[in-house]
């Protein structure tokens, strides 16, 4: 049944290939609405999850990265005082206003990072290089954000008043934007207490590296012990931010509702071309039927052509996915492939074409052999 | 000695329809078609005469009434089990041949064989054997739109014959050819008639009756003539 099913199916090209593009239209659409979900996702948490540590100590209350307040130096020694410490970094994270070249009033969050850290924050760049922000001042924005803080030509050496002061554009990042759509301003540990006039022991969160990960609720538990500081791990920082902006502010909901409707109707246009395609060939189903094929066989012949369109409909959606990918990218938006969410919009592509063929399924089962002679 | 019944209906009614908007087609058809023969059924439209074709065939079951399909009591099994039943003992012949567009003529052949079990390889040699025993050996790799419609209606011969069936049916398998070739294709029909085998079709074209070892005549769903035909 699959080499007849096959063959029928791509006997008439021209039907064969419109089939194919509402296959494939439905899987980019379904693609690129978990894309977005899931670099939204990203965009929360982007910043933990560079930074990287085992685990995160903040003041007690802070459930999202972007809610940060200042910590004392005491607190950084409270934490390496535990034996599995191995490195404390500090991170400065808030947002602070600024104004742009033309005098427009704006605002940026201010990234802190220790410098020579492994891993490096920010990760990638775009022109530059991390030792070029080594010196009084220096700051790294991403690329794509350049043109919202209005810095025309080459970014390298442009200056933005930030909190009252003048910080220099040294290098530019890529991919490491806010959701939000506040740009980062990059800058080594010294320069962000500078900019916010903080004391040279403060920070805005410490990230501690540990000896061995086993230690890690140990840590929690020791740092617990001072009133007013918390610590959680890595992971469960990045689960709560992402939390925090997926249900919290409604738009990851929102975008989680647009990924589902794109399910809906993607099964809809498949569910629609699979029929199609079925109604096509109702008289050899009716013939096969007539000559003895069972039930099994018949809806084999539906399961084989819609495995057809599924894989290669699916295959043609992932490259205009990608396709798509790039072509946003240049419009801030990130539509995020990574291996889980390739694997699972392929899924969920299988799945829209078993839902969407059941009602070809129906169709060939209530089919009358007798139509045979009609 | 009588030859082998290979259907046998008794009282066969069909009605469309339901209650009081129930249209009968068939009234209480009883007959047997038997092996050694080729039966012709024949009768104006509407007459009922494709009805009972798929109803003895186990494609649609009777109203009421019985049928035995080579021993089985077809109309009263499940439709897995009728198909089954079709396609271990019957070959179809239609009037616009139901070819496989995609495949070739040895496929379209083969394809039904792969249906009884038979491996590919073994499907396509005995699909071959079938189709030079209508004569089509330098066609197998044609595809239906590549052959006339004669080929065609030979290739479908081939089909209904190459799973070796006890009953060949035929519905109006001349009708879309010229005279001609609708005679070479009955040559071919009237050829498959043997000792275990039997063929029935059912037109309205007199000229078929020649062929015929019975005539059937149906009107308004009652069979109203069974006679010897041409062929006797």
């Amino acid at each position: 049944m699959r080499r007849i099913a096959i063959q029928s199916l791509l006997h008439d090209r021209g039907k064969f290939l419109a089939a194919l593009a509402g296959v494939a239209f439905a899987a980019s659409l379904l693609l690129v609405q978990m894309g977005l979900y899931a670099g939204f996702l990203s965009m929360a948490s982007g910043i933990i999850e560079r930074t990287g540590g085992d685990l995160w100590v903040m003041p007690r209350g802070i459930e999202v990265i972007d809610n940060s307040e200042p910590m004392s130096g005491a607190a950084r020694a409270a934490v390496s005082s535990h034996p599995c410490v191995r490195r404390v970094r500090a991170m400065v994270y808030t947002f602070v206003s600024m104004r742009k070249p033309r005098g427009t009033p704006d605002a940026v969050t201010v990234v802190g990072f220790e410098p020579g850290g492994d891993p490096i924050v920010p990760s990638t760049f775009h022109q530059g290089l991390p030792q070029d922000l080594h010196a009084p001042l220096r700051a790294a924005v991403d690329h794509l954000d350049l043109h919202k803080l209005q810095i025309e030509g080459d970014p390298i050496g442009a200056s933005l008043e930030v909190a009252g002061q003048t910080v220099h554009i040294a290098a530019t990042t890529e991919g490491m934007r806010s959701f939000t759509l506040v740009p980062f301003l990059f800058t080594e540990i010294q320069n962000a207490r500078r900019l916010l006039h903080l004391a040279d022991d403060r920070a805005s969160y410490w990230v501690v590296d540990l000896k061995d990960r086993r230690c890690v609720d140990d840590v929690v538990r020791h740092v617990r012990r001072h009133a007013d500081l918390d610590a959680v791990s890595t992971e469960a920082f990045i689960e709560s931010t992402e939390n925090h902006w997926v249900k919290g502010s409604g738009a990851g909901s929102a975008l989680a509702f647009t990924a589902i409707l794109g399910l809906v109707v993607g099964v809809v246009i498949v569910g629609q071309t699979l029929y199609a395609v079925t109604r096509e060939h109702m008289r050899e189903l009716a013939t096969l039927k007539a000559l003895g094929a069972s039930d099994g066989e018949i809806v084999g012949f539906v399961a084989w052509q819609a495995s057809l369109l599924a894989v290669v409909g699916g295959g043609i959606g992932l490259a205009q996915s990608l396709l798509i990918q790039a072509s946003i990218a240049q419009a801030g938006l990130v539509v995020l492939f990574t291996a889980p969410v390739v694997a699972l919009g392929l899924g969920a592509v299988c799945f829209m074409c078993f839902v969407a063929s059941l009602w070809s399924v129906r169709a060939v089962l209530q089919l009358e052999a007798a139509e045979v002679f009609k | 000695m009588t030859a082998e019944a290979l259907v046998r209906a008794t009282g066969v009614t069909r009605s469309y329809g339901v209650g009081a908007l129930a249209v009968p087609v068939l009234h209480g058809v009883s007959l047997e078609i038997r092996a050694g023969e080729l039966s012709l059924l024949m009768g104006p439209s509407g007459s009922g005469k494709t009805t009972l074709l798929s109803i003895l065939a186990g494609l649609l079951r009777p109203t009421t009434g019985a049928v035995e399909l080579c021993g089985v009591p077809i109309s009263s099994l499940p439709d897995s089990a009728a198909a089954r039943v079709r396609r271990d003992n019957l070959g179809f012949v239609f009037q616009t041949y139901n070819l496989f567009p995609a495949l070739t003529a040895l496929d379209n052949v083969a394809e039904v064989l792969t249906l009884q079990g038979h491996s590919l390889r073994e499907a396509r040699a005995m699909a071959l054997r079938s189709l030079a025993h209508v004569g089509l050996a330098d066609r197998t790799h044609h595809r239906p739109g590549e052959l006339s419609g004669g080929q065609k209606q030979r290739v479908a011969i081939a089909r209904a014959l190459a799973g070796d069936p006890r009953l060949v049916l035929g519905d109006e398998i001349t009708a879309a050819l010229d005279s001609a070739t609708g005679m070479a294709v009955m040559e071919i029909l009237r050829g498959l008639v043997g000792p275990r085998r039997g063929v029935l079709i059912v037109t309205h074209d007199h000229r078929m009756e020649r062929f015929a070892d019975r005539i059937l005549e149906i009107e308004d769903g009652r069979i109203t003539i069974d006679r010897r035909g041409g062929h006797a």
